[in-house]
């Protein structure tokens, strides 16, 4: 932890993260060039808990969503929201990076959500910062209708990264971390559309892991895809892993079993059970967790 | 540092809002602002035409009510009464020519007679109807005698108006000894109408003796030749029995009639909300009755309507359920921009090609059974509806094609599977179902219409009258004037701020709330019937 | 056993196929006769205005048409010959021949000359006035499309944006007169014009803009957001260029209305006749407060004004021809542009 700190200090601070940079060493600079030997978020070592959630009541209008959750997700782990349809997993998800604040009549009524122990509900706290750190991959691909490469740079020139060099590092850089660099280096001036389902997913995919945030939530990220681009999607997981502490909403179970380390199972709205994926999906310790990955409901 | 949550953690992981801020604003809020504002401009400029169309026309009820009191206090109203005897009788002269006509037409075309001893046949008729309309002569001199009296009192009204008007500017510019110089000379209605009023006698006196010798020229009708006609000659006597006995109401409304009774304020709304006349710049009295207007709008819309829903409804179920896919491609831009067609511009084609070519039609022997053929008049209801009609249809057909759109897939898809055809599953489901978006269709197009301004004011005839609902469906055939067209029309004609002027900015007021009630109509229809696709 | 001439699914004449032909055959009828009247008001124009604008001998366009003012028609026989000419011409040829200086002359206004200063004042008007239409529309279309969460206010502003749309443009002009030209005091000028129009198509504008804005997928806010854009940043990269297109499209509907209506102008803004042109004026700031000829104006007053016959006919049928060319123009320069735009943004 500490010897991190300085690596990250020799990373040029970005104008966003001036203020911030020199304050502590564990502070973040907002654009952190990534490199394979020093990855971003390295804030937390591994295991660690990073996201905190306890007591949690969610609404919807008047409809609650989520009742009293209470979980700690670790860091440099991949961490599994698994139940059926409307259990209340993705709405979880997007908490995480208050993407729920987009939809009107939203509210959290009570608990709170830390993340390195900043309560990120609190009103003093800026979303846009929060994101920048909290990336995100959605069910449905959506990548802009832009060439790859802006696809890539659209998070960094927003914070005002406009060098070339090093912009062209960074796509490098994300397009092979995800895994991607092989497939499009040729035509990176291409639109991201006219890339195949599950290499659109992997473009989302660097594009979030570009801006280097700490945490990256997935959203079904495969349920639109084929067997073939799913395992790659899944396979990348797994290296990604590495530098970044991921959540992951899934349908699949067998992908749950395959690529997480901690699942967490929902129903109607409840954590019934958190624990190890092994135990989750070999010994669970509640009847209706068992019955449901076992196949026997949802 | 060894432990992240501790109290250093917050300021580790830097999310706390660090932005610029003005008056409490970050920009994204001050951007936020910005186009909340712009969002408020449809409310503003509501709001807006609201005010103005108040402020320069709520003026026109004090006037009005102000024009009243004079009609009635310069004795105007009294005149009016014996005006009305004498064109009550002018009415029955105009039929006892008509039955003229009738018997000429008899005897030409029945009887074959050559014209000339048609008229000869006639002449012992000509002579009763110069007698009948002979009769009321002494009435009629006596009337105009009145009418000079009654306008000169109302002259020597507006002159003492206009000097307090003068008397007032040069006080306002501060010019104290020409102000006292205008001559002022009050005007007492009581003194200026007794030589009026004095006459009465002697109209009583006339009246009754106008009375018996209508009476009288009765016994002299001449046979008519025709079971028909001999008819409508009975008609005619007990028609003059019934005028000669209304008489003594005159006298005794003319006896009740006082110049000093107040005019009740709601006079001035109802003499323009139910008024039969809109009579400007004459030199007698103005009045500004809307209804002869709001018939000639609605009229030309209910054209309009008839012809274009439909049109504009077939196309859309045509080209929505029907058509291929290649034809729907190129029909409905094509029918889309028949809307781009500017108003104007069709105006204009109905005074050059539509007009005249209507009448040509109308001429054409074998279709002499329309109503209302042969018409001469080349601008008239027909010829302003047919082209309004065209601006219609494109949005009719806009509107009820998205309507049909709506209508879900299952719902054909269900029809089809239990072995409807095509053509039932659109009377009976997709129509049904679309219903009420295709009437706020129709109605969306009923309020572009009415709202319609060139072409009515080109096309419609421009005669400001009720049009005579007697001739039945050949009504369409007359010429009327319309709301739209008569701001269009005297609003550069006018003098600002006078009575004229604020009553075009109440016709205004109208049109706008006839608008608004249509749109709230239509919306209301679509919130209520719209399907639940659940 | 042969084969049975009829199977059980054998498609068969009957009465409800018949009357189901029949109907289609009405349906049919209807909508090509509503085409039919379009081609016929659009065919007459085209036909009796070319004569107008085009000419047998080269450059084969009537260029005096589309640059001249127009001025009244002189018809006169001088020795025995039958002259047509207009009012300068007619004023050097009676200087030229001053036996000419009593000669009986029926004259015309307007049908000689051309159109050119109504045609100027038409782009002003339209230019102008979109202008305004489209900052005001556009960004009230953002406001309610991005920002606004439901609720009374936004019901409010979206019922006021329906009505308005229903408003006669006789009201609008009534409204621009009462408001621009009286209250104001900026008399008959392009500004009163600009603003009475503008407010007359902002529904349009409006409605079309959100429609656009609604058409690009919620995944691009979404992604943008979830890289640390602020909702600005948002709005402008990754929302605005994509629905720019269908903004356009918005546009052209508008410009339809806006360039071919005459009520609202009538009061506000048009002339029937002005000698000078719109930039001859004596100080800059007098430009915006100066009225102009417009076309539907200037088809107004010749087809209403003046009487019908061959003389005055030319220049009727001429200016409603170049008043539809002008229209059809402006509308195939957008469509135009949407398509350029739309092959750039995909999705």
């Amino acid at each position: 932890m500490v010897t991190a700190a300085p690596i990250l200090m020799d990373t040029p601070p970005s104008a966003s993260a001036k203020s911030s940079a020199g304050k502590s060493p564990f502070s973040l600079p907002t654009v952190a060039v990534p490199s394979v030997s020093a990855p971003g978020g390295l804030a937390a070592p591994a295991g660690e808990t990073l996201v905190d959630i306890s007591h949690l009541d969610f609404f919807y209008q008047t409809s609650q969503a989520l009742h009293d959750i209470n979980l700690k997700i670790e860091a440099k782990k991949v961490t599994a929201f698994i139940g059926p349809s409307g259990c209340g997993k993705s709405t979880l998800l997007r908490c995480l990076n208050r993407m729920n604040d987009l939809i009107d009549g939203t509210r959290v009524a009570r608990g709170t959500i830390k993340i390195h122990g900043v309560d990120i509900y609190q009103p003093d706290v800026d979303v846009i910062e929060l994101r920048k750190r909290v990336g995100m991959v959605f069910q449905k691909s959506n990548p802009f209708p832009k060439s790859i490469y802006e696809n890539i740079t659209y998070g960094l020139r927003l914070q005002g990264l406009n060098d070339k060099a090093k912009l062209d590092a960074v796509v490098e850089k994300s397009l092979r971390g995800a895994a991607l660099w092989d497939e499009v280096k040729d035509r990176l001036d291409s639109s991201g559309l006219g890339l195949s389902g599950g290499q659109q997913q992997r473009l989302c995919i660097a594009r979030a892991i570009a801006v280097e945030p700490e945490v990256i939530l997935m959203d079904e990220p495969c349920s639109a895809l084929d067997p073939v681009a799913t395992a790659k999607v899944e396979e990348l997981i797994q290296e990604l892993r590495e530098r970044f502490t991921i959540v992951i909403v899934t349908h699949n179970m067998q992908q749950a079993a395959r690529c997480s380390d901690t699942t967490a199972f929902f129903y109607l709205g409840k954590l019934i059970e958190f624990a190890a994926t092994r135990d989750i999906f070999t010994n669970p310790a509640n009847a209706q967790t068992e019955a449901y990955v076992s196949g026997r409901f949802g | 540092m060894s432990e992240p949550n501790s109290t250093a953690a917050p300021a580790a992981f830097a999310i706390q809002k660090r932005r610029l801020r003005l008056l409490g604003l970050t920009l994204d809020d001050t951007i936020k602002a910005f186009f909340g504002g712009n969002a408020v401009v449809a409310i503003v400029v509501l709001t807006l035409i609201t005010i103005f169309l108040l402020r320069e026309g709520l003026g026109f009820f004090a006037q009005n009510s102000q024009s009243l009191r004079v009609y009635r206090q310069a004795g105007l109203e009294y005149v009016d009464f014996i005006r009305a005897e004498v064109d009550d009788h002018t009415a029955l002269t105009r039929y006892l020519s008509d039955l003229r006509l009738r018997q000429l037409t008899d005897l030409t075309e029945v009887k074959k007679l050559s014209l000339e001893d048609a008229n000869a046949a006639l002449t012992k008729f000509d002579e009763f109807a110069d007698k009948f309309s002979g009769t009321v002569d002494p009435l009629r001199s006596m009337l105009s005698d009145l009418t000079e009296q009654a306008t000169a009192i109302k002259t020597k009204f507006i002159v003492t108006g206009d000097k307090k008007e003068e008397r007032r500017q040069l006080l306002a510019e501060g010019k104290t000894a020409e102000a006292a110089a205008v001559q002022i000379e009050e005007t007492d209605f009581a003194a200026e109408l007794k030589p009026l009023v004095a006459t009465l006698p002697a109209f009583k006196e006339g009246n009754r003796e106008f009375g018996r010798a209508l009476l009288a020229t009765l016994d002299g009708a001449p046979v008519m030749p025709a079971p028909e006609l001999a008819a409508r000659m009975e008609k005619l006597k007990q028609l003059t029995r019934d005028y000669v006995a209304g008489l003594p109401a005159v006298e005794h409304a003319l006896e009740t009639w006082d110049y000093a009774r107040p005019i009740p304020a709601w006079k001035a709304v109802s003499s323009f909300v139910f008024g039969r006349q809109w009579l400007t710049a004459s030199f007698w009295q103005d009045w500004y009755g809307v209804i002869p207007l709001f018939i000639g709008s609605l009229m030309v819309s209910i054209v309009a309507l008839v012809l274009a829903v439909p049109l504009g409804v077939g196309a859309a179920i045509y080209i929505n359920q029907i058509a291929s896919l290649r034809e729907q491609r190129i029909i409905k831009p094509c029918i889309e921009f028949i809307s781009a067609i500017p108003s104007v511009v069709l105006g204009f084609f109905g005074i050059a090609v539509l007009g005249q070519a209507l009448r040509a039609l109308s001429q054409v022997s074998w279709l002499s059974w329309m109503p209302g053929f042969p018409y001469s008049e080349r601008l008239n209801i027909l010829t302003a509806g047919c082209l309004l009609a065209l601006i219609a249809v494109p949005t009719i057909f806009t509107l009820a094609e998205d309507a049909l759109n709506n209508v879900p897939r299952a719902f054909k898809e269900a029809s089809f599977a239990l072995g409807a055809s095509r053509l039932q599953t659109i009377v009976k489901i997709i129509v049904p179902a679309s219903l009420s978006g295709i009437i706020s269709a129709v109605l969306l197009g009923l309020g572009r219409v009415v709202g319609e301004t060139m072409v009515v004011l080109l096309c419609a005839g421009n005669r400001i009258a009720i049009p005579d609902f007697t001739a039945g469906l050949s009504v369409v055939t007359q010429p009327v004037h319309t709301m739209t067209g008569i701001i269009a029309q005297e609003m550069g004609e006018v003098v600002r701020g006078s009575i004229h002027y604020r009553a075009l900015f109440v016709v205004g007021l109208v049109l706008f709330a006839l608008s608004l009630l249509i749109n709230y109509v239509a919306q209301g229809i679509v919130r209520k019937y719209r399907i639940s696709i659940g | 056993m042969s084969a049975p001439a009829v199977h059980r699914f054998q498609s068969q004449p009957n009465a409800a196929r018949r009357s189901e032909r029949a109907a289609f055959w009405l349906f049919r009828a209807a909508t090509y006769l509503v085409l039919a009247c379009g081609l016929g008001v659009f065919g007459t124009i085209f036909f009796k205005g070319a004569g107008t604008v085009f000419k047998a001998e080269a450059p084969f366009i009537n260029t005096t048409f589309f640059t001249d003012a127009p001025e009244s028609l002189y018809i006169f026989e001088f020795e025995g010959k039958k002259y047509e000419m207009g009012d300068r011409a007619f004023r050097a040829f009676k200087e030229k021949h001053p036996a000419a200086a009593k000669v009986k002359s029926e004259s015309y206004v307007y049908s000689a000359g051309g159109i050119f200063p109504c045609i100027v004042g038409t782009v002003l008007l339209v230019v102008g006035s979109m202008t305004i239409a489209l900052v005001l529309g556009v960004c009230a279309a953002i406001y309610l499309n991005e920002y606004a969460r439901d609720g009374l206010f936004i019901r409010f502003v979206r019922l006021a944006i329906l009505n308005l749309a229903g408003v006669p443009s006789i009201v609008f002009g009534l409204f621009g007169f009462g408001m621009f030209v009286i209250y104001f005091g900026w008399n008959v000028s392009l500004l009163a014009g600009w603003f009475t129009l503008a407010f007359m198509v902002l529904p349009v504008v409006i409605t079309a803009s959100e429609e656009s804005l609604k058409a690009v997928p919620k995944g691009f806010r979404e992604g943008s957001l979830a890289l640390g854009a602020t909702k600005w940043q948002t709005i402008r990269k990754n929302v605005v260029p994509y629905a720019l297109p269908g903004i356009l499209t918005s546009s052209i509907l508008g410009i339809a209305r806006v360039a071919g209506e005459t009520a609202p102008i009538m009061f506000t803004a048009a002339y029937v006749v002005r000698d000078k042109l719109p930039w001859e004026v004596e100080k800059a700031g007098e430009f915006l407060f100066q009225g102009v000829m417009a076309l539907p104006y200037h088809i107004y007053v010749v087809s209403s004004k003046i009487p019908q016959n061959d003389y005055t006919e030319r220049v009727q049928y001429g200016t409603a021809f170049v008043f539809l060319l002008v229209v059809a123009l402006i509308a195939a320069s957008s469509i135009l542009l949407r398509n350029h735009l739309r092959s750039r943004y995909k999705w």
